[in-house]
């Protein structure tokens, strides 16, 4: 491959990597192309040339209070939601129990519990969450709760006789630049949002994250529960990278704060 | 540390007529004869779980020094995969293969102390903590009422899905390490640690963390971990030892360079409770898709793929979700009645 075919961001890596040679010996045009590529804000790559997802990542919408258009609530600020079409197409008997969740949401959330959120609500629940990323497979370290996810990159699939997870089993592959994470075998436990949106145990998520610059990561998924809905339907949302200097999570282990004060601090003599 | 190690090898009474540890190749590595003995130890007390847990009487202690085996794109040693400890559980920190004292259900008949491991207090050479006297009261309290909780405070936080500490955490259940660019992760069974390597600044003093705030360091073999901001409210072991949330622990996790074996010694300075600082010493060994999974050692499953390199995973780890302790693994098949 010439240096003239190359996407610009691999020219953008090979100045990086070559040092100012390099530059001397590459055209004015490619030279302008890399500039253009690195002011759009060129995604940040690991080794094995797969976009970089490492880094502490948080949503600044709504979605949790509700993922769908709502106005202020005593409990919630207003949002424009994240449903692609506003509306979750809910089956009639679903959406009378969604009408039951929201109704009893200030007790029934199991946040409330500090239970594992579940995806997709782990993702744009409002606390940070961390990529550690590697060739076989990303950790997602989520400061609520201290859940850990895992979603495997290494060409394995869903386990044939699974149990139901609370976070889902995640199988990912690259597809270009976007990671896609296919998410199975989920309990019923967990609900969507705030707002009592649920699902049921036989809900599928197809994740699609992409980097659409080095502090954007944006967060589609694909969402499709035959019990629950009568079509799949669609989120997207955008997360921003932590960049406050030092910025880094603090455990968060919140189901102890119900027993937390049993345990005082054991100096008293 | 020759010193300690020695101290070590006179209580276990073999470890000093060991091979070197280091002196091992990664491949073809077979376990030493007086090792596969060890696997099988004879313990008191019926429960083959114990005698599964309790896999060695030896402390094996793997001298920090150089680093000659795998290591990571950034240089850091390649200790990825699952570990557990091999002396025992968090039934007794200073008697690890004795069980707790007053447990009503487990009642064994003990033999001479010097036919189980040595106490995890490899100094001081007694291996008994060094407690204030005070200190040593309210851990005998605890002790006393384990296994008849009056007050909720005599109930161990872990029983309660809370994460472990920093110690502890190191011979409970078994658990993976996962190495990224500027970090170590640990995945425990209840909880979870992420040490810092990447020169960012320790949290304040006030905010203090189950699991403490980690900034560690590689020297060689060693991974060395500076820990404080710990809240002090999860107990060592069921027989009720602690530290204060003044405590400042220094770990050094010394790796084999065959990378099948590691060892913890800990130092822990706590001028609140204790009159002076005291070295806590945990082994490991590594395990692999040669290993059996267990539903203490090694909870994992093989993975689903179509190539035929054997590969393993972990199980999901919630607690609190499940009103249980043992995460999925060990959950029952229908949950009993109240």
């Amino acid at each position: 491959m010439t240096a003239l075919a190359m996407p610009a961001r691999l020219v953008a890596r090979g100045l990086i990597a070559r040092g100012l040679l390099a530059v001397l010996l590459l055209s004015p045009l490619v030279v302008t192309q890399a500039a253009v590529a690195a002011k759009a804000g060129a995604v940040p790559r690991a080794a094995n040339g797969k976009p970089d997802l490492s880094g502490i990542w948080q949503t600044t919408s709504a979605a949790d209070f509700d993922l769908e258009p709502h106005s202020a609530r005593k409990d919630a600020p207003p949002g424009p939601g994240i449903v692609v079409g506003n509306v979750i197409p809910y089956l009639p008997d679903a959406l009378e129990r969604k009408q039951r969740n929201f109704a009893a949401r200030n007790e029934a959330d199991p946040r409330l519990k500090c239970f594992s959120l579940g995806v997709p609500r782990s993702v744009y629940y409002p606390e940070p969450f961390q990529i550690l990323q590697r060739p076989r497979d990303l950790t997602l370290l989520h400061q609520f709760g201290h859940s850990v996810r895992t979603i495997h990159t290494n060409g394995t699939e869903h386990p044939d006789n699974p149990n139901d997870w609370w976070l889902g089993d995640s199988r990912g592959h690259w597809d270009g630049d976007t990671l896609v994470v296919d998410v199975r075998h989920f309990n019923d436990e967990t609900w969507l949002d705030r707002a009592g949106n649920l699902h049921s145990d036989a809900l599928h998520v197809v994740e699609r994250w992409t980097l659409v610059d080095a502090n954007t990561l944006q967060y589609r998924a694909r969402i499709e529960d035959a019990k629950v809905y009568s079509r799949p339907w669609e989120i997207e949302v955008f997360l921003h990278r932590h960049r406050e200097p030092n910025f880094q999570l603090i455990e968060d282990y919140c189901f102890t704060l119900d027993y937390d004060s049993y345990y005082p601090l054991p100096v008293t003599k | 540390m020759s010193k300690r190690r020695s101290s070590i090898a006179a209580r276990a009474g073999t470890v000093a007529a060991l091979p070197p540890i280091g002196a091992h190749r990664v491949l073809g590595w077979r376990p030493p004869l007086w090792l596969l003995a060890a696997l099988v130890v004879p313990l008191a007390g019926p429960l083959a779980t114990q005698a599964q847990i309790a896999i060695e009487k030896q402390v094996l202690v793997v001298a920090p020094g150089k680093w000659t085996g795998l290591r990571l794109a950034d240089g850091q040693p390649d200790v990825q995969g699952h570990w557990s400890n091999t002396i025992g559980n968090h039934d007794n920190f200073t008697d690890p293969q004795a069980g707790t004292p007053g447990d009503p259900v487990r009642r064994r008949q003990l033999g001479p102390r010097e036919e189980r491991a040595p106490s995890r207090v490899s100094d001081p050479a007694d291996g008994q903590l060094p407690y204030q006297p005070w200190a040593r009261e309210r851990q005998q309290e605890f002790l006393k009422y384990f296994f008849n909780p009056i007050a909720e405070t005599y109930i161990e936080p872990l029983a309660r899905c809370a994460p472990a500490g920093p110690i502890k955490s190191l011979f409970w259940h078994g658990y993976e390490i996962r190495q990224f660019p500027g970090y170590v992760l640990f995945l425990f069974n209840s909880g979870s640690r992420l040490i810092h390597l990447d020169g960012k600044p320790r949290l304040p003093d006030s905010v203090k963390l189950w699991n403490g705030d980690s900034r560690g360091h590689w020297e060689g073999n060693t991974l060395v971990v500076e820990v404080g901001n710990d809240n002090a409210k999860a107990r060592l072991a069921r027989t009720g030892e602690f530290y204060s949330e003044n405590a400042k622990i220094t770990e050094r996790y010394s790796f084999d360079n065959t990378g099948q074996r590691y060892t913890y010694q800990a130092t822990v300075t706590d001028p609140t409770v204790f009159t002076r600082p005291w070295t806590v010493t945990i082994p490991a060994r590594r395990y692999n898709v040669t290993d059996t999974p267990s539903g203490w050692h090694y909870e994992v499953f093989p993975a689903r793929h179509a190539g035929k390199q054997p590969i393993v995973e972990g199980y999901e780890r919630t607690c609190v979700e499940n009103n249980g302790g043992f995460g999925e693994v060990a959950l029952p098949k229908a949950a009993p009645k109240p």
